[in-house]
């Protein structure tokens, strides 16, 4: 399923660009990470809580940022498998410079499978949605508090 | 997960047996009761092939703890039968060939005998929104559907043809089988051969057979 | 397809089951119909450490006409006030949404309370709290709270309870005498969750609108109340016309989600068809009850 839309963060391009590739920041950010130990340049281990009100799954898996052409563009793909299903969501992401701050555009493909997809899958998309747009609000606070 | 005592009253009779409260109220009925009229099909609540009466009203049994159902008088398919003779809703299902497999039937007398109980007179659409909450792989439902109509007619008609209705709430309780008077009976282990009450698959041979269509048997 | 592990409460009063919901905090879960929870649980997909089963707590199982208000407690099951004379008399867009919850088995046992509480966002009943403006009754250790429905529901399955919380009531507000109401929505087979449905209250002074309300499930997180288009119907003479512009406003106000059952395109526009329908229908019965 694809998932899009825009953002703006209080933050010159280059700050934006250094969060983002920040694991700390993705760590803190990250809907549900509760663990993320890197395994490699831009990769790593990923376990994931995540879930809306009693529905939760945990998942297993990686976290990779690819295709980084600083400091405007890369993708980050996480994936993950659990007892509820898999989950792989794709994300590029592209930076401008938007008066004192930096439109993010992102685009996301995200694929469930498993049970929960079954079960799920009339609220997938907008669970999706939310969970980027806590991502980019946690962003927005880490960058506001001058990160 | 500690068990705990757990009694319940099926069609007429006192059932008690050990579970975990997560045991769920179809699987003790099958399981501890030796009940297994009552399918499982989807376990979570949209096939309604676990569909029984709780005090009079259908409900599904999957979706229900057992422990949750003591108290109430619970009704299952292995009710609906006096010893030979066929419920009329049992028995318009029969003539009217809406059962192939038969997994889904139990669910489906239970929810018809309660909703001809709510709705005497129902028209088609009434009948298909009142089964909607049942499924059937094998028939397509349209049969199903002239077997509800036909069965209307025949309680409208004769009011008392049925052996046993559905108990009002909340008295009202099925009278015992003709197996014996109610008693209670100590549930065994899990693998309790099933008690010699018809379900809606078994076939007296005393009755007529339907017709089968004319033509050659096909050779295998 | 068996739940996990549990421990099992059963209390007998409010008192004893939000004393186990504090001692417990987010690893309790309220069981009393189970119609949305044990599916889940059965699957899995949620697993509780603990449940509270409230279905022994009987002061909570009642449905009574206090002061213009209809209060449906915890206990009532959906199929009770489906079949309500009082329902029927005021609230009659109550029963008739209530009348497409999923099916007879799911109404014999679930609650409408229930169905607030779990705030799924196609849900019917939420939608009918949300256009009435009604309010639920949480009860929680620090004490008691009204909670009206646009503060209730927050996102998917998401309320603003705390887990500490139990829901114990809800108030739906009785529709004025000469109020025409209609409840309209799409669904692929009966009983399925609803791909969009609306609610509309619609109130005529000397031939003019004088309270309109449009409530919306299944266009987004929450219900949606149609802000903008009840405006623009105050005070204005009811037409076709005017039911269109009102349809092209609810359209314009929601953002739908789209999925497998259907797209956000089809959405937003039987979000508008169903809105024309039910204005229309709810004319027809605010004239007849005039």
């Amino acid at each position: 399923m694809k998932l899009e839309g825009t953002t703006t963060l209080p933050a010159p391009v280059e700050t934006v660009w250094k969060t983002i590739n920040d694991p700390e920041a993705l760590r803190r950010c990250t809907p549900g990470l509760t663990e993320l130990t890197a395994t490699g340049p831009d990769a790593y281990a990923a376990t994931l809580t995540i879930g809306i009100a009693a529905v939760k799954g945990t998942y297993k898996g990686t976290l990779t940022i690819t295709d980084k052409r600083a400091p405007t563009h890369c993708k980050i793909l996480l994936e993950g498998t659990g007892g509820a299903g898999f989950m792989k969501g794709e994300g590029v992401l592209d930076l401008e410079p938007e008066g004192t701050g930096t439109l993010v555009k992102w685009a996301g493909d995200m694929q469930v499978g498993g049970l929960i997809a079954g079960v799920g899958q009339r609220m997938l998309g907008g669970v999706g949605k939310m969970l980027v747009g806590q991502f980019f609000k946690c962003l927005e606070q880490q960058l506001g508090s001058g990160a | 997960m500690p068990t705990r005592e757990i009694t319940l009253r099926i069609n007429g009779t006192t059932y008690a047996g050990r579970a975990e409260p997560r045991k769920t109220l179809a699987d003790f009925i099958r399981e501890d009761c030796g009940l297994t009229g009552t399918h499982l099909g989807c376990e979570h609540g949209v096939c309604g092939a676990c569909t029984i009466l709780m005090d009079g009203d259908a409900v599904r049994s999957c979706l229900m703890f057992a422990v949750q159902a003591e108290g109430a008088e619970l009704m299952t398919v292995e009710g609906l039968a006096d010893g030979d003779r066929l419920h009329p809703i049992q028995q318009a299902y029969w003539e009217h060939h809406a059962l192939q497999c038969g997994f889904c039937t139990p669910g489906f007398l239970m929810t018809t005998l309660a909703f001809l109980r709510d709705t005497p007179r129902p028209t088609e659409r009434e009948i298909r929104e009142g089964l909607s909450g049942n499924l059937c792989r094998c028939t397509g439902y349209q049969n199903i559907v002239r077997a509800v109509a036909a069965a209307a007619d025949v309680l409208a008609a004769a009011p008392d043809a049925g052996v046993r209705r559905a108990p009002a709430l909340p008295d009202g309780c099925v009278p015992p089988t003709s197996a014996g008077a109610a008693k209670t009976r100590a549930a065994g282990r899990a693998r309790t051969p099933a008690p010699k009450g018809r379900t809606a698959k078994t076939k007296p041979s005393a009755r007529p057979k339907p017709k089968r269509p004319a033509g050659r048997r096909r050779r295998a | 397809m068996k739940p996990a592990a549990f421990e099992y409460h059963a209390p007998d009063t409010v008192e004893e089951a939000v004393a186990l919901l504090d001692a417990h905090g987010d690893q309790a879960k309220v069981l009393a119909g189970g119609q949305s929870l044990v599916p889940l649980m059965n699957m899995r997909l949620a697993r509780p450490a603990v449940i509270v089963d409230i279905n022994r707590i009987q002061t909570l199982n009642y449905l009574a006409e206090d002061g213009g208000t209809l209060a449906l407690g915890a206990l009532c099951r959906q199929r009770a006030a489906e079949r309500s004379a009082l329902v029927a008399r005021h609230c009659p867009l109550l029963g008739d949404a209530l009348a497409l919850v999923g099916h007879a088995q799911i109404r014999n046992r679930g609650t409408v309370v229930g169905s607030l509480a779990h705030a799924d966002p196609a849900a019917e009943l939420c939608a009918v709290l949300a256009t009435l403006g009604g309010t639920v009754t949480a009860v929680g250790p620090q004490g008691t709270r009204s909670i009206p429905a646009d503060e209730l529901f927050v996102s998917y399955l998401t309320t603003s309870l705390d887990p500490r919380e139990l829901l114990t009531e809800a108030r739906f507000p009785a529709l004025p005498r000469g109020t025409g109401w209609a409840w309209k929505e799409i669904a692929r087979r009966h009983g399925d969750f609803a791909l969009a449905g609306v609610g509309v209250g619609l109130a005529l002074r000397g031939g003019r609108i004088a309270e309109a309300r449009i409530g919306l499930t299944g266009v987004g997180a929450t219900p949606v109340r149609a802000a903008r288009a009840e405006r623009s119907l105050v005070g204005a003479v009811p037409s076709d016309a005017l039911w269109e512009a009102a349809a092209e406003a609810v359209r314009a106000e929601v953002e739908p989600d789209g999925d497998i059952h259907a797209s956000a395109e089809y959405r937003r526009h039987i979000a508008g068809v169903l809105t024309r329908r039910a204005l229309a229908e709810a004319l027809t019965r605010a004239r007849e009850a005039a």
